[in-house]
């Protein structure tokens, strides 16, 4: 019996890449000028999964509104988790829907067809596992989840953000689970009221066999929200995304698209504008005459004024860079709450639908909440809340 | 509206109820009130039953009614005699030898049902309907064969119709139409019937449309389609983009709020590939460069009336004579047509009778014809000269929601294309209109003050200039799913009369957009209402003083005013919605209602 169906747990915020996060859950986040969900589907229709249940929570209609009851003709079933009780509560909520093996996924990190394909295969040829799940080689655990694999390959500790000098492999959150398995992990006691997938798979190893599947595939995640940046960068670099122009956009005869750059549907590139490299446009954004557009993630509906300049750049959704505004790149140190991030290659974070009037200068590392308003002239550094007028 | 589904499968085919009751169930989004199936073989096996679709087959018989491969069925929606198990189709004859689905009315019934009961017919029902199988029974009786029975019977119709009979002992559908939809799917499995694709999506995309005057002849590896004179038809075989799981709810409660959520992605689609922001132009491809500076009339019904109405201001403040006719009172108002008025139908599903009707009075008058509609192959686009898609994408919620706001810009496109386009400013503010609704989705506060709201006595709502149609469209989507007195009225109208309804129960919506005069007015509007201590809801930008005279507010993003009336709609969507989820309404298909009304 093989795998047809997968669980992807994506209801989540995903608290660290806030001020992005305002009203869309990390998964719905731009990798590239696609969310990271969709690369998600992408790679496990890619591995044959026919069917797909979707835990969404926070930001739900985001997911909903953006795939629709199915995804390239497989059918998604929506499970809502109402109250964010950790990973281990999202599998709980899908649960019922679990009558065979089946996949489970994280939503908010990218995983390649390789990996999934690689926990599938593995999972099928020992019949003793009630879960298998996808390990990669990783420089640094700290921020991630680590797993001490024996030399006949099953699992014998999993250990959350690893600071000892033993040899761990990281968990690319892929798993392939037995029904059986599934009820053993989601019956574990919540800790601290919150309950994750984590203590039910530490269960699971101290009582039955799980195995790992090594894999050489791509695992990106984003920590930060400045993280995108990097994904971009990578996705291109791997060829995961290349360069293109949609054929709903239009760029002007005198504007220069500089590979690799995607320019997503329904874009317009004004007279002189340069865009690229490493850009990626969401639909629906205009870049202004002469603007200068560099190692930048714009999303949807943005609008970059005329002689603006925008390098190292993140926008949310709807964000205006007015005319003459300058984001002049990193890298800066980026504030956030208490704690400084040194030298971050981040020229400036602007969140969704935050406008500033032009002539407004970014000191690099600034972070911009949403739905602010920057007056024009204006230099602004640090971080700015959401909802602040400057001046 | 009354929905019909047929088929008839080749030996090992699908099993016919199944095909039947899984057509019909996908029809039920069109509002219904009872449901019946016949199935053909050496006799024929009707149940019908009035209520919902689970009704029917809790009466049904299924095991002794597997394995039949020919069959119809049919969801009602009364117009002759109330929703009863008698007056549910299909309808028979008395030996029942014949099985009739109708949709549609036949007006000159009531002479043949006379000239029936003086032959000594006996009648079950109180339909129109009836009058069919008993006429086809009495061209039996002479001798006739199955088709050219079926054939004189419909020749002494008048009205609209789509029509299926199936009579015992043959394994064969017959089917006419007259400004009733009706298509047939053509099949590896045999061929299919239906008054609407989706019916049968699920067993082919391959359809041909019948139109108006045709017959239809089917068994399982053939069809004939022929003319009124009986000459044979070839019609060509299309091919439908139709995705069967379009028509999930993606994780909503209701298609309503689906819908509602899905009008960004729709007015992308609306907009994409027409407007084009670096040379200021706009493109309708359908309608290769048409103007027209000759007087325009807009004919709709119900929320396409406000989207006509909507577009007639437009057109007016760009100097164009335009104006909006409910279509059903278009012929009776005798308004002037000649060869140099373009009359422009606005339908959601391309079948509504009452705007068809009205467009071909004014074709025959020599004026040139227009259909905006969300449906490619509808009547509407059959009927008239040049046809506009608003690309909206199928909507299943019997309340327009999503169809609204993208009529609202592509009749917004249509008046910049007809006469002199639109400047830069306004093509910018077209572009951010998808992403202001979004704002809305994200943002409203429109739970909270249906929360407060709920169980007021009345609501009222009240808007001028393009902001007018926008109070019209809230009441009459708050009256369509919680079956509250909703009205709207022109903001000025109000202290000539409507002012009398005003207490502290019942609430004031009012659309406050910009700085200009239109809002200064409004205000001034809202004041007598506050002085009257109703509860003072209104939508607005920001731009004015009119949150200072507001118990409640719903923000919308600055924009222009046409993008105003798109985004102020949304918030009070969101209103109705919530207020009807509150009461516990079937917001899907409220009562009474059809999602698309082909009946004048």
């Amino acid at each position: 019996m093989s795998v047809r169906s997968a669980i992807v747990l994506a209801a989540g915020e995903g608290k660290r890449l806030r001020p992005l996060t305002r009203h869309r859950p990390k998964p719905m986040l731009p990798a590239g000028t696609k969310p990271i969900l969709e690369h998600v589907f992408d790679e496990l229709v890619a591995a044959g999964i026919e069917e797909l249940t979707v835990v969404v929570g926070y930001g739900r209609s985001a997911v909903q509104s953006h795939f629709g009851p199915s995804y390239r003709d497989v059918p998604i079933e929506y499970v809502v988790q109402e109250h964010q009780l950790g990973s281990g509560h999202a599998l709980a909520v899908a649960a019922s829907t679990v009558e065979e093996r089946t996949l489970v996924v994280n939503g908010d990190q990218l995983v390649d067809r390789k990996i999934v394909g690689d926990v599938i295969s593995t999972h099928e040829t020992d019949p003793d596992a009630v879960a298998t799940l996808g390990v990669i080689g990783h420089d640094d655990l700290a921020e991630y989840g680590g797993a001490i694999v024996d030399a006949d390959g099953t699992v014998s500790e999993i250990v959350e953000n690893p600071t000892d000098d033993r040899t761990y492999r990281l968990n690319a959150g892929v798993y392939a689970l037995e029904a059986e398995a599934v009820e053993a992990m989601t019956g574990v006691e919540p800790t601290a009221g919150e309950f994750s997938l984590i203590d039910g798979l530490e269960a699971l190893v101290d009582e039955r066999t799980v195995r790992a599947a090594a894999s050489e595939g791509i695992w990106i995640d984003a920590t930060y929200p400045w993280d995108l940046l990097e994904v971009a960068e990578t996705l291109f670099e791997t060829g995961t995304v290349t360069g293109s122009v949609a054929s709903s956009a239009r760029v002007h005869g005198t504007a220069t698209v500089v590979e690799p750059a995607v320019v997503g549907p329904d874009c317009v590139i004004n007279a002189g504008a340069v865009v690229g490299p490493n850009v990626c446009l969401g639909q629906n954004v205009t870049v202004g005459s002469n603007a200068t557009v560099r190692r930048s993630v714009v999303d949807a509906d943005s609008r970059i004024g005329a002689n603006a300049t925008a390098i190292d750049c993140v926008t949310g959704r709807g964000v205006r860079i007015g005319p003459g505004s300058a984001v002049v790149g990193g890298p800066g140190d980026v504030r956030v709450d208490s704690t400084v991030h040194r030298d971050e290659r981040l020229g400036a974070l602007i969140a969704d639908r935050t406008r500033d009037e032009g002539g407004v200068t970014y000191a690099p590392g600034t972070i911009v909440g949403a739905e602010a308003t920057i007056n024009a002239g204006a230099t602004v550094r640090g971080s700015v809340d959401s909802e602040t007028e400057v001046r | 509206m009354c929905g019909i589904v047929g088929y008839v499968g080749v030996d090992g085919g699908a099993d016919a109820l199944e095909v039947l009751l899984n057509g019909l169930s996908t029809l039920e989004y069109r509002g219904y009130d009872s449901a019946g199936v016949a199935l053909a073989n050496a006799s024929l096996s009707v149940h019908k039953s009035e209520g919902e679709l689970s009704e029917l087959r809790s009466t049904l018989p299924e095991e002794s009614l597997r394995g039949e491969r020919t069959g119809i069925g049919h969801t009602r929606w009364s117009t002759h005699g109330p929703p009863s198990d008698a007056n549910a189709h299909p309808h028979t004859d008395a030996e029942g030898r014949v099985a009739v689905v109708h949709n549609g009315i036949v007006e000159n019934y009531q002479e043949l049902r006379d000239e029936l009961t003086d032959a000594g017919v006996s009648f079950d029902s109180e339909t129109d309907t009836e009058v069919v199988p008993h006429l086809i029974a009495s061209h039996l009786e002479t001798g006739d064969d199955p088709e050219r029975a079926f054939r004189r019977a419909i020749d002494r119709l008048e009205g609209s119709y789509a029509i299926a009979a199936v009579v015992a002992g043959g394994d064969e559908i017959f089917a006419a139409r007259n400004e009733s939809p009706l298509v047939v799917g053509v099949g590896d499995d045999g061929h299919y019937l239906a008054s609407d694709v989706p019916a049968f999506i699920d067993h082919t995309d391959r359809v041909i449309y019948v139109d108006d005057g045709e017959f239809v002849r089917l068994s399982a590896t053939g069809r004939r389609i022929t003319d009124a004179d009986g000459e044979v038809v070839e019609k060509p075989v299309e091919t439908v983009d139709w995705d069967a799981e379009d028509t999930g709810k993606s994780g909503y409660d209701h298609y309503m709020l689906k819908e509602i959520h899905e009008q960004p992605t729709a007015l992308r689609q609306c907009l994409r590939g027409r407007v084009d922001e670096l040379a200021g132009e706009i493109t309708l491809e359908d309608l290769d460069g048409l103007e027209h500076d000759g007087p325009i009339q807009f004919v709709a019904c119900g929320t396409s009336y406000h989207a006509a109405v909507h577009a007639a201001t437009i057109c007016r403040e760009r100097g164009m004579r335009a104006n909006a006719y409910v279509a059903s009172e278009y012929a009776a108002d005798r308004i002037p047509v000649d060869g140099e008025t373009l009359v422009v139908g606005v339908t959601q599903s391309g079948e509504t009778a009452d705007t068809l009707r009205a467009l071909r009075e004014a074709k025959r008058s020599g004026a040139r014809t227009l259909a905006v509609t969300n449906t490619v192959g509808s009547s509407v686009t059959r009927v008239c000269d040049d046809t506009l898609y608003i690309r909206a994408g199928p909507e299943i919620g019997v309340a327009a929601t999503k169809t609204f706001a993208s009529q609202q810009i592509a009749l917004t496109l249509l008046a910049g294309q007809l006469n002199g386009g639109l400047s830069y400013d306004a093509i910018e503010a077209l572009r951010s209109v998808p992403d202001q609704v979004q704002t809305v989705l994200d943002t409203s506060d429109a739970k909270a003050v249906a929360e407060e709201l709920v169980g007021s006595d009345a609501f009222l709502f009240i808007g001028r200039g393009l902001a007018y149609p926008v109070a019209l469209e809230g009441a009459l989507k708050f009256k369509e799913i919680t079956y509250e007195h909703a009205e709207g009225f022109a903001a000025g109208e109000l202290k000539h009369g409507p002012l009398a309804l005003v207490t502290d129960e019942t609430p004031v919506f009012a659309v406050v957009t910009g700085d200009g005069e239109t809002a200064r007015k409004t205000i001034s509007n809202i004041k007598e209402v506050e002085a009257r201590d109703a509860p003072v809801v209104v939508v607005t930008d920001g731009r004015s003083e009119a949150e200072r005279y507001a118990d409640y507010v719903l923000e919308i993003p600055a924009t222009d005013d046409v993008g105003a009336a798109v985004v102020a709609n949304v918030q009070l969507q969101l209103v109705s919605y919530w207020v009807a989820n509150l009461m516990g309404r079937s917001i899907d298909k409220p009562r009474n209602l059809a999602k698309s009304v082909t009946v004048e």
